[in-house]
């Protein structure tokens, strides 16, 4: 086993990884940035070193430095998290060059991955399912207005480069195919540098589903069962849970066997995730594949027992999996909530401040995954995802109440969050029906604000009660002769301590 | 003690008086008594008749956020600042954003106002919208008076705007 690791991250998930490092006795390496000097996982890492300026290309993705700072403090392993390099193959090479061990799989892997076109074409050959689609080089309009239209509508046209919904367009008939195209190709050109497109079947009612995969460097792989995604906003998830409502014992093998099968193919080491779409006929096909911890991997590790944080060092060490496919089981239900600082009735655009108070829910089996503190402040140059509140129980429905329960409970004031809306989205009928899909946001979140109802009355009344608390007697005074309009006249005629 | 309070461009006028932990709150012509305790700094213990509020409140740089009953809100103390004199002016116009009735006029015409001082309180569905002036200015006439109805997109106050300095 690493005597010292580098963890090359921020928030949560290095204060995660730092802890499994703890637990088996592995000194660590937290590097970070000017604004997060007072971070928690600067103060739990053995030795810290700054990078400099807050911007990520100057710190968290600062190749040379960061290897150097290994090298430095002879760290035998980096781990990347998720995010920033974690998928980086120049990154993972970068490190194999120093005789530093990335924990991931090799950069080959990552890079292969990393072209959607190419992984899906090699997902194809090793006879994973994919979406029916045009996924080759030949790029001119006629070659993909041909296929297109063997593919049938409604069709998706995506940029090979994309993310986040850039270059990509939706086609109900043939009539808009081409301009469709064309669009898709100037976004993808002008946001990428990269007008490469592809084709695919557009899915009714899809859901994302996902597979957990760990496998050796011994040839060992398992799977370790499914995370359903389906609930997203802005093409990012913001809820997970495991079991999915709608797995059955037959399709769960299926995809397993596929994942392990897709993981296979491309000779996959450490943890990674197989992300597929699944339609409303439960037909499933392979869409990525992620090769890093995923954020969403504390409801596999409640639902099954297993750290995958302490497995991934435990491979990049060269041990092998212990356990096998068939001893693996899940117990339970778990549900993950992602609470970011951002306004769901703004677009959920960020919001940046600074954190007046945070306590978490504690609880039986409430897991909260932090790296934030009271007094922090959210600044703009990182994502503003603030903590993974994970639940497990007995069942799906004990799960939404637990979690109704713990999101209740979780106090953030200084910034907005989505606290309240991850409420609202657990509340509603068909979540709690299991009706999801990634739509579900759009379907029925679409206007959604919290101050629809304005400013509940025990919310008055507790503004009342504190202010005249902390309110000294000659501000009372103040307060009187402020204003003659004052529109408090209008409440009326009011004697003090009348009805007592 | 009288208190407005902002919240989403809505006034909530408040009235508390205390009596040691006693609270007697007007708000909305219902009257609150309740029993109150601050448990930890900002942490309020509220009985109001058979039931509690639980409540944490913190005061950030501009504003109050308060967590009650799992949700978060945050409010502005409503300031209401006197008029000050200007010199040049330049013209402007501030329409309703609802329909309502007009509660309150803060101003009259030739009053000279700050920026974001509240000219006018319009009442729509038990919420109070204000008027605020977009800019330094002068007020040049004022469209309604108290009791009136208005509608949107009403033209409320003629503000005229000071020239730059």
């Amino acid at each position: 086993m690493f005597k010292k690791v580098l963890v090359a991250n921020r928030g949560e998930i290095a204060v995660r990884i730092i802890k499994a490092c703890q637990e088996m006795g592995i000194k660590t390496v937290a590097v970070y940035s000017e604004v997060d000097k007072n971070a928690p996982h600067v103060h739990l890492a053995d030795e810290t070193v700054n990078l400099g300026e807050p911007t990520p290309a100057e710190s968290y993705l600062n190749i040379p430095k960061i290897i150097e700072v290994a090298q430095d403090l002879g760290a035998e392993a980096i781990h990347p998290g998720y995010g920033f390099l974690a998928e980086n193959p120049d990154f993972a090479q970068a490190c194999h060059d120093k005789g530093i061990k990335f924990i991931g799989p090799s950069p080959g892997v990552i890079s292969l991955m990393g072209d959607k076109i190419a992984a899906k074409k090699t997902m194809e050959k090793a006879g994973v399912p994919i979406i029916p689609g045009y996924h080759s080089i030949k790029q001119d309009t006629s070659t993909l207005v041909k296929e297109g239209k063997k593919i049938g509508f409604p069709l998706l046209v995506k940029a090979a480069a994309g993310g986040g919904g850039k270059g990509m367009r939706i086609v109900h008939s043939e009539d808009f195919l081409e301009e469709s195209i064309e669009g898709a190709k100037r976004e993808s050109k002008s946001s990428f540098g990269d007008d490469t497109v592809f084709l695919e079947k557009y899915l009714d009612k899809p859901r994302h589903i996902e597979f957990q995969i760990l496998a050796d460097e011994h040839g060992n792989t398992i799977h370790l069962f499914e995370r359903e995604c389906s609930i997203q906003r802005r093409h990012q998830k913001i809820i997970e849970e495991t079991p999915s409502p709608v797995m059955t014992p037959a399709l769960r093998r299926q995809m397993g066997e596929a994942a392990v099968k897709a993981a296979e193919a491309v000779g996959y080491t450490n943890a990674g995730t197989v992300e597929c779409m699944v339609d409303g006929d439960l037909n499933f096909y392979f869409m990525e594949m992620n090769t890093r911890l995923q954020v969403e991997h504390p409801i596999t590790e409640m639902t099954t027992g297993m750290d995958l944080a302490k497995w991934q060092l435990r491979i990049a060490s060269g041990m092998e999996l212990t356990l096998k496919q068939k001893e693996l089981s899940q117990r339970g239900h778990a549900i993950e909530c992602r609470i970011y600082a951002e306004d769901p009735s703004n677009g959920f655009l960020p919001s940046i401040g600074t954190l007046e108070r945070v306590e978490s829910p504690t609880g039986p089996n409430v897991r909260d995954d932090t790296g934030i503190y009271t007094g922090m402040e959210i600044t703009p140059y990182y994502d503003p995802m603030l903590a993974k509140l994970v639940v497990g129980s007995e069942n799906r429905g004990e799960s939404i109440d637990k979690m109704i329960w713990a999101l209740s409970r979780y106090v953030v004031l200084g910034v907005t969050t989505n606290i309240s809306f991850l409420k609202k989205v657990l509340e509603h009928e068909e979540f709690r029906n299991g009706n999801i899909t990634t739509h579900f946001i759009d379907n029925y979140f679409k206007d959604w604000t919290i101050a629809k109802e304005g400013l509940p009355v025990d919310a008055i009344i507790a503004l009342a009660v504190y202010d005249s608390m902390h309110t000294k007697t000659q501000e009372v005074v103040r307060y009187k002769e402020v204003d003659p309009h004052s529109p408090w006249k209008h409440v009326g005629r009011w004697r003090m301590g009348a009805g007592v | 003690m009288f208190i407005n309070y902002e919240h989403e461009n809505h006034v909530y006028n408040v009235t508390v008086e205390r009596r040691k932990n006693h609270y007697y709150i007007m708000y909305d012509n219902t009257e609150y008594t309740v029993e109150a305790d601050e448990i930890k700094p900002g942490q309020l213990r509220i009985k109001l008749g058979d039931r509690v509020i639980k409540c944490v409140i913190t005061e950030g740089e501009k504003d109050k956020f308060v967590f009650v009953d799992g949700d978060v809100f945050k409010v502005k103390p409503v300031e209401l600042t006197g008029a000050k004199k200007t010199k040049e002016k330049m013209e402007g116009d501030l329409s309703s954003p609802i329909s309502g009735k007009v509660v309150s006029i803060k101003v009259k015409s030739g009053d000279s106002v700050k920026k974001g001082d509240i000219l006018m309180v319009i009442e729509a569905m038990k919420m109070e919208y204000l008027i605020r002036a977009p800019y330094d200015g002068k007020v040049k006439k004022v469209n309604f008076k108290e009791k009136d109805q208005i509608e949107i997109g009403q033209n409320t106050v003629e503000l005229i705007r000071n020239k730059e300095a």
